[in-house]
């Protein structure tokens, strides 16, 4: 892979719903390796711009390419959007792994079952080196003695792990986390901030919607600052929290106190 | 196949008495099954353990044994046990204590479904107990046991159906005893039918008219 | 009463628990079918699905086996009268079994089914793998609550003469003029084979751990 093709390049996004428009022409580059924080206060159009990425929304203006390939639309030679093949929107999606805020684990299957399903429905292999890998895939999260359980007996960290791990098994280049830990208890959102350290240690690609201000300035490399569905910031932490502070920083700050950013203020 | 609309022309006074006794049975049954089953589910709730397990069982047979087994129990069985009725009163009673059973397990649900809290922010705010009834809990009970039954209105109008086989002269027993005079049972099913779903989907339609209109008190989450 | 009457009871359940049996499982399947006409997307199948539900729910399961039993030899079809019931029956189940099922494909929460889509899953794995078994476990408690219902509501097959458990107890009624007793035990049985149905549908649904919160 080229160093120099970004993992994600995002050129004049725009998203409406019907009459209004939630997101207004954005554009970034995401590095590969990079971790970057997409921060901003609610109704910013954060999770709106990841689950673009992820092609969960179409956007209704702009590209979208993942390690130099197209997502969903290209440029035609006219110069207007064509859709592309839902085979082909497959194809560049597998390079993503995605992490819901409501965790989103398959009920009637086990931990381990939720991690293998894809293995074995989608790559073909068959159950039991699935599920061998899924075993590994577990452990990475630190849940190979929870394989057996149903979503309904884990805790909420636990399954977020699960849905973490269940991602992690397909071999994406890039991991999307949308408010990973904003479900869960004060006290379990340890057990997952972690294992996203551990990730962004070992240099996957990532792109978190978070509220954890102080995860997004201790394990961030970038931080982006969406506010009504604009880029208003973007640089490294330092640049974004650190002295001087644009107004709309010191805001949103005080309001997340609580998060981890009383050591930034 | 024959399809010949005179006969209905013909008959329109007997199917024009027996639509009359539809409605009427439905109407009352369902008045009549609804205060029974508000007394049933008040006597459950507050009526000491025996007089529940009592008002359990009979919500239980009636809801686990056939309509038209209890009204042949109660139409063939009635006389040997000194209660003589005409064909008429069996039915409507027989509707009225069917319909109650069902009645009274939506004002349960509806009882059990009004929050703990909203009751304790009433008293807290100085309501009496009365008014607490009254103000708070009737009409969030409203809201809550309307779709339910509307549900159970609409199964009585079905079920009054079944009362032909008493010989109760509703509209089914008029249209059948037409059709077997003339031999135009198509005729008279088909349109015996259209009635019905015409009837049905009227009640369905104003039920939820009234749950949209009620539907301001709905719960903020 | 004695027992060779109630054992002749006993004898006719058999044949009540045929026709039910027989009509929940084909209204099953047809009610799946209903279901896709009313989930799809085409007009002209959604409006035909929703108009069988509406009708087949709107009137009464009486009148319908009444001008199912006439319709039939008047359109040149002949059926014995068991096969007039069963169709009867079917029909009317399966209306209410599709809206069942159209509720549980509803009640499944859409990030599962978004959460297939981002391991890579086509459209029909997501169906096949998470969509229908999320959909038939939310609905089973649904699906046996009509179970239940259709066997009542196949003691009407009585009326086109099938000597099922209700005419039974109406042939023995009326020739031993002994009405409460017999009435009563048809009562009794109905009872328990709804509450064995009833039973084994909880029982199913108390294994799946996945539903314990």
């Amino acid at each position: 892979m080229n160093s120099t093709v970004p993992a994600i390049r995002i050129s004049g996004l725009t998203k409406s719903y019907g009459e209004t428009e939630v997101l207004h022409g954005i554009d970034l580059e995401f590095a590969s390796g990079e971790v970057t924080c997409l921060i901003g206060p609610s109704g910013s159009g954060k999770s709106t711009l990841l689950r673009c990425i992820a092609f969960l929304e179409e956007a209704t203006n702009g590209l979208i390419s993942i390690e130099g390939e197209a997502l969903g639309f290209a440029m035609g030679p006219g110069g207007n959007r064509i859709r592309l093949p839902q085979a082909e929107v497959r194809a560049v999606r597998s390079r993503i792994g995605m992490v819901f805020q409501q965790f989103n684990l398959w009920p009637h299957m086990t931990a381990l079952g939720n991690v293998a399903e894809a293995l074995v429905t989608v790559r073909g292999m068959s159950r039991s080196d699935a599920e061998a890998r899924a075993t590994r895939e577990l452990e990475r999260v630190g849940l190979g003695h929870r394989a057996g359980h149903y979503p309904a007996q884990l805790s909420g960290g636990q399954q977020q792990r699960v849905a973490i791990a269940r991602a992690l098994a397909l071999d994406p280049r890039i991991m999307l986390f949308d408010e990973p830990t904003s479900s869960l208890d004060p006290e379990l959102t340890g057990e997952v901030l972690n294992v996203m350290r551990q990730l962004a240690d070992d240099g996957m690609t990532m792109l978190v919607v978070s509220h954890e201000i102080g995860f997004a300035a201790s394990v961030g490399s970038k931080i982006v600052f969406l506010d009504q569905g604009k880029v208003l910031l973007e640089g490294s932490p330092t640049e974004v929290f650190g002295k001087p502070r644009h107004p709309r920083i010191d805001q949103f700050l005080d309001t997340y106190l609580d998060r981890g950013a009383a050591t930034l203020i | 196949m024959s399809f010949d609309l005179s006969i209905i022309w013909q008959n329109l006074p007997d199917i024009l008495a027996g639509f009359w006794t539809t409605c009427w049975l439905w109407a009352v049954s369902t008045a009549g099954g609804i205060v029974l089953g508000f007394l049933v589910a008040v006597a459950r709730r507050y009526g000491g353990r025996l007089i529940a397990s009592v008002l359990g069982v009979y919500v239980a047979i009636m809801r686990g044994t056939p309509f038209l087994v209890q009204i042949f129990l109660l139409y063939y069985g009635g006389p040997f046990i000194g209660i003589s009725l005409t064909e008429t009163p069996t039915g409507l009673i027989g509707l009225v204590i069917y319909g109650a059973a069902y009645f009274s397990e939506v004002f349960r649900a509806g009882f059990e479904a009004v929050p703990v809290g909203h009751i304790e922010a009433a008293e807290c705010v100085g309501l009496t107990r009365w008014q607490t009834v009254r103000r708070i809990l009737l009409p969030e009970m409203a809201l809550l046991v309307l779709p339910p039954s509307v549900n159970i209105a609409v199964i009585l109008i079905k079920e009054t159906a079944v009362l032909s086989t008493i010989t109760v002269p509703e509209l089914t027993m008029v249209t059948s005893v037409i059709g077997s005079q003339y031999y135009a049972f198509v005729e008279a099913l088909t349109l015996l039918a259209l009635f019905y779903w015409f009837l049905v989907e009227v009640t369905g339609r104003a039920g939820r008219w009234a749950e949209a209109k009620l539907s301001r008190y709905r719960f903020a989450n | 009463m004695s027992w060779k009457l109630f054992m002749l009871l006993v004898k006719a359940s058999g044949l009540t628990l045929v026709i039910s049996g027989v009509s929940i499982l084909i209204g099953l399947a047809l009610g799946f079918v209903i279901c896709a006409g009313l989930l799809s997307g085409t007009r002209g199948l959604n409006r035909a699905a929703e108009l069988f539900v509406s009708f087949f729910r709107g009137v009464p399961l009486l009148v319908q086996l009444l001008l199912i039993y006439h319709l039939m030899p008047a359109l040149g079809i002949n059926v014995s009268s068991t096969t007039a019931a069963i169709v009867g029956l079917s029909l009317c189940t399966a209306a209410y079994q599709a809206e069942n099922l159209r509720a549980g494909f509803g009640a499944v929460p859409r990030g599962l089914l978004e959460a297939a889509d981002m391991c890579g899953f086509s459209h029909f794995q997501t169906f096949r793998r998470i969509r229908a078994p999320i959909a038939l476990r939310l609905t089973l408690p649904a699906i046996i609550n009509e179970a239940v219902l259709l066997l009542k509501a196949s003691s009407l097959v009585s009326v086109v003469g099938i000597v099922e458990l209700t005419r039974m107890a109406q042939d023995l009624a009326s020739s031993t003029y002994r009405p409460i007793p017999i009435f009563a035990s048809a009562g009794l049985l109905y009872f328990i084979i709804c509450a064995i149905v009833a039973g084994i549908g909880a029982l199913y649904e108390r294994r799946q751990k996945w539903a314990r919160r």
